[in-house]
């Protein structure tokens, strides 16, 4: 623990820094709920339309991003 | 608490007791080990258990006033560098290694203070001579309510603690200072503000704007100093209307404090999770960028800021805050 004086850190809430699959769906999600809506039929469309899926590959569901969503925002 | 006798100016400057203050994050102090931190001017040393269970003693051995933060962790106790004097998590002496059964043994020598955690940080009480014990603390309701997700920032600045309370007693820097931010780029750059009490502090609030900005705060005396607060956040970050922020302030010494913030909003379930995410992945360093602005200018403020003002409307809340922590130090002085 880095105990010199000021306590300057960006990044707080962090586990890891975010891989290119996690920034690219944060940006898509950002873009989704400014030009789609933010109901969870819209963002789980939203992300299919712009062929943004899950990391395996298959389209999103309202299950499998809740699922993921808790994942990676726990 | 201390033996110095302490001004009205000293407390203005340090901070008033009488209170909780926050001291750290909880992440600060992992179990099994120890942390010297400065509070309100005064040197104490934060000491966790492997068991978690954490205590704040004065960071001064009873022996010869070497700091125990130098000292060793033995798990229950702590062992002076100097000469192995051990002290317990609540200040009694346990061991004098170099002169078994001496007098010290069994003395609570050293202070120790309550300490409660909340929401990922550590609050402590500091007493006066009136008020020993610790008074009522009503925590600050988004940190405890169970539908509303609240994420600690902390950060140290060169700033003195009541500077940095002030500008959050300012709404309307936040349309000059962070017009270029994601939050508060909207609202009037004019406004005109008014007071309202409450039972706990006071409202300062715009009177013709609201939601569009940082448009009004609360100041909260609940046993804990606390301001609340609102902005709107943008629709790229999904639902879940403004967020709110709990801000509090630790006076390091007369020229420096710590600011915690807690980024709040009412949201569960995927809604929670999923601004958890964008938080962490993009909106954290937007939010860091808009407190840095705050940093930068604080801690250019000349020293003598606070002597050589021309006030005007906006200013109310400072004023009514100055008044409030000058009549509290005068009130707590003891010299």
């Amino acid at each position: 623990m880095n105990t010199d004086w000021p306590y300057l850190e960006i990044h707080q809430s962090r586990t890891h820094e975010p891989s290119p699959y996690e920034l690219k769906l944060a940006a898509t999600l950002e873009e989704v709920f400014t030009k789609v809506g933010s109901e969870l039929a819209d963002v789980v469309r939203g992300l299919n339309d712009r062929q943004v899926h899950a990391p395996d590959g298959t389209p999103w569901t309202e299950e499998s991003f809740t699922a993921e969503m808790h994942r990676l925002g726990a | 608490m201390t033996t110095t006798p302490l001004t009205a100016d000293h407390l203005y400057a340090t901070g008033l007791r009488g209170q909780w203050h926050p001291v750290v994050p909880s992440s600060f102090v992992a179990p099994g080990a120890m942390r010297k931190v400065t509070v309100l001017g005064e040197q104490w040393l934060l000491f966790r258990r492997s068991d978690g269970t954490l205590s704040m003693l004065a960071d001064r051995c009873p022996h010869r006033g070497a700091p125990l933060s130098l000292g060793k962790h033995l798990g229950d106790r702590v062992a002076c560098w100097y000469h192995g004097v051990e002290v317990e998590t609540d200040g009694t002496v346990s061991s004098v290694p170099g002169l078994p059964g001496c007098n010290l043994e069994g003395k609570q020598l050293v202070v120790s203070l309550p300490v409660k955690e909340v929401s990922g940080a550590v609050l402590a009480y500091f007493g006066t001579e009136e008020q020993p014990q610790p008074v009522e603390l009503t925590l600050p309701e988004p940190l405890t309510d169970p539908d509303t997700e609240a994420i600690l920032c902390y950060a140290e600045w060169n700033v003195p603690w009541r500077y940095a309370v002030e500008n959050l007693l300012d709404p309307m820097h936040g349309a000059f200072l962070h017009h270029d931010s994601h939050t508060m780029f909207d609202g009037d750059t004019t406004a005109k503000f008014r007071i309202r009490e409450t039972d706990r502090g006071y409202f300062f609030e715009k009177t013709d704007q609201r939601g569009v900005n940082f448009d009004w705060v609360e100041l909260c005396r609940t046993g804990v100093d606390w301001v609340d607060l609102s902005i709107p956040y943008p629709p790229s970050a999904g639902p879940g209307g403004p967020f709110g922020i709990v801000g509090m302030v630790r006076p390091v010494d007369a020229e420096r404090c710590a600011v915690f913030f807690w980024r709040y909003r009412t949201v569960q379930g995927w809604q929670r999770d999923t601004w958890r995410f964008l938080y962490k992945t993009l909106i954290e360093k937007r939010h860091w960028e808009v407190l840095e602005q705050d940093r930068v200018m604080l801690e250019a403020m000349p020293a003598d800021a606070d002597q050589r003002e021309n006030l005007y409307q906006h200013d109310l809340g400072v004023v009514r805050l100055r008044r409030l922590y000058r009549g509290g130090a005068e009130a707590q002085a003891t010299a």
